[in-house]
């Protein structure tokens, strides 16, 4: 895993992953919000987010476009999210 | 699968202060400074040769200084640090406490200082500085684990430094008050204006911003190296002010000093505006605007220290420089962070155990705060103006203005609070630890 936010992102059946693990804020937040930009601009699939610590911001900052979070199942020591748009 | 945000922020939660604390801080600010605006009004006749001494305006300076600009940085800390150092919050019971102690304490101190009364504010100063050292070890405690971002913890570093500075030479000058002085007061002066406004209050102002700056504009984190460097600028400025203050060189030092602090001004100042030419968020409205300002009379501050070190014949050069210092940059640029930072701290306290959270632009209240800026902005032209006129007349007609913009603050203080209760779900168990 290289220390470039753009490198780690990838694509599954279940959506467009990305790897924060390691960013310093808030370049979790940065990177995130930039890809759930950009697949709403391509009205992309869901967002998978994995993090190894809590978002702080994410929450209110995907309110404010209309995405929301949900925490699904993650290995041990990882924050894993999914986001998607609201209907 | 789990599926609420809940449990999401369920996580974020362990970072996360309980809203009780931080915002009782905040509250406080609120309201010292609507007190500040009045303190002032209360003391225009001598606000414009205003230099030093016991009265309403030194009264108004420090319900400023300590009741609005540290009462939010201890708030503001105490919420951001453990996200930006990566530690949990290991109590709530020393920061309630602290509140419970340093903002009587304030109260006190403001009191003593505008009424001529020695003794109380002796007592204040007691239980502002009692309350300032508890601050001073839960943030040493969070600095010394942190992980990551040694930009920010390197100016904690050096805030906490100089806060042991401004307490040691503000006892320094309540016992010259109360007969007992423990340093030379041009000493303990000259040390207590370097080390609160540009240390302590300008350090943890710079430190925040390269964690708020680059989240609010989303931006990527300024080069770290170069913040270090911009911090280290500092501290060199402010320890040749320092040996300036004891008697070493005066003028020479404090000239090289303020060419120092300028480099690291400067180079602060191109880290925040790379962050905001770089970032995805380019409308950053109104509360970026007061930022804007506010750096600009951070420089502006600085021009203005040469100055009163020059002895530049003008008349009322040093009220003109600390109304720069602390009205033109610290208060602006607080209050221009806080009307962004409410609203998200607000999203996120009524977020908990809910699947959606409310949105934080609707839990702003934009008409009062479009008060508060044309108010803010007129009353400080307007003491600059009372300055330059000698007119205690016009000082108090822009104390007035600035107690409207401040009682406009306030209601959207309450406005946030109201609409944050509203959309929070029921209180559950606190299963924070305690210390």
């Amino acid at each position: 895993m290289t220390a470039d936010a753009t490198q780690r992102r990838w694509r599954d059946a279940d959506g467009e992953h990305i790897d924060v693990r390691g960013l310093p804020p808030p370049q979790p937040l940065v990177a995130i919000l930039r890809l759930v930009r950009e697949q709403g601009d391509v009205g992309g699939a869901a967002v998978i987010v994995h993090f190894d610590r809590d978002p702080q911001l994410l929450h209110s900052e995907l309110a404010e476009i209309g995405w929301v979070a949900e925490r699904i199942d993650a290995e041990p020591g990882e924050v894993r999210l999914r986001l998607e748009r609201v209907p | 699968m789990k599926t609420a945000a809940g449990v999401f922020l369920g996580g974020a939660a362990s970072r996360l202060l309980p809203a009780s604390i931080p915002f009782r801080f905040f509250g406080a600010a609120v309201a010292f400074h609507l007190l500040a605006w009045l303190a002032l009004l209360a003391g225009a006749d001598r606000f414009p040769r205003f230099s030093a001494g016991l009265g309403w305006p030194l009264a108004a300076l420090h319900l400023v200084t300590l009741g609005v600009l540290v009462m939010t940085a201890i708030g503001a800390s105490l919420q951001l640090l453990p996200v930006a150092t990566r530690q949990p919050v290991r109590s709530t019971r020393w920061p309630a406490a602290i509140w419970w102690l340093y903002t009587p304490g304030v109260a006190a101190v403001a009191f003593g200082m505008g009424s001529g009364l020695p003794l109380l504010l002796g007592v204040g100063g007691v239980a502002v500085a009692l309350a300032l050292l508890a601050y001073a070890v839960l943030l040493a405690t969070n600095l010394r684990g942190a992980r990551g971002m040694p930009g920010v913890v390197a100016h904690g570093w050096a805030a906490l430094g100089s806060l042991l500075v401004v307490l040691a030479t503000a006892l320094a000058l309540a016992g010259a008050y109360l007969g007992t002085p423990l340093l030379g007061r041009a000493t303990a002066l000259a040390l207590h204006i370097a080390f609160a406004a540009y240390g302590f209050m300008g350090l943890l102002a710079l430190g925040l911003s390269i964690i708020l700056v680059p989240m609010f504009a989303l931006s990527a984190a300024p080069d770290e190296r170069q913040a270090i460097a911009s911090c280290a600028l500092a501290v060199t400025a402010l320890a040749l002010a320092a040996l300036a203050a004891f008697g070493v060189a005066p003028q020479p030092l404090r000239v090289i000093a303020i060419a120092i602090g300028g480099g690291a001004v400067a180079l602060h100042l191109r880290l925040m505006l790379d962050a905001l030419r770089t970032g995805m968020r380019r409308e950053l409205g109104r509360s970026f605007t007061l930022v804007r300002i506010a750096w600009a009379a951070l420089v502006a501050s600085l021009a203005g220290a040469l100055a009163v070190v020059l002895e530049a014949p003008l008349a009322g050069l040093p009220t003109l420089f600390g109304l720069t210092l602390i009205g033109g940059w610290l208060l602006t640029f607080l209050l221009g962070i806080l009307q962004r930072i409410l609203p998200f701290l607000a999203s996120m306290h009524a977020a908990r155990g809910s699947k959606r959270p409310p949105t934080p632009s609707s839990l702003s209240a934009d008409r009062p705060l479009a008060i508060h800026f044309f108010c803010h902005l007129a009353a400080l032209a307007g003491l600059a103006l009372a300055v330059v006129a000698d007119s205690p007349l016009i000082a108090a007609l822009a104390a007035g203005v600035g107690a409207l913009g401040a009682a406009a603050f306030g209601g959207f203080f309450l406005i946030l609070l109201r609409r944050m209760r509203a959309r929070a779900p029921a209180p559950q168990p606190c299963t924070t630890p305690a210390a």
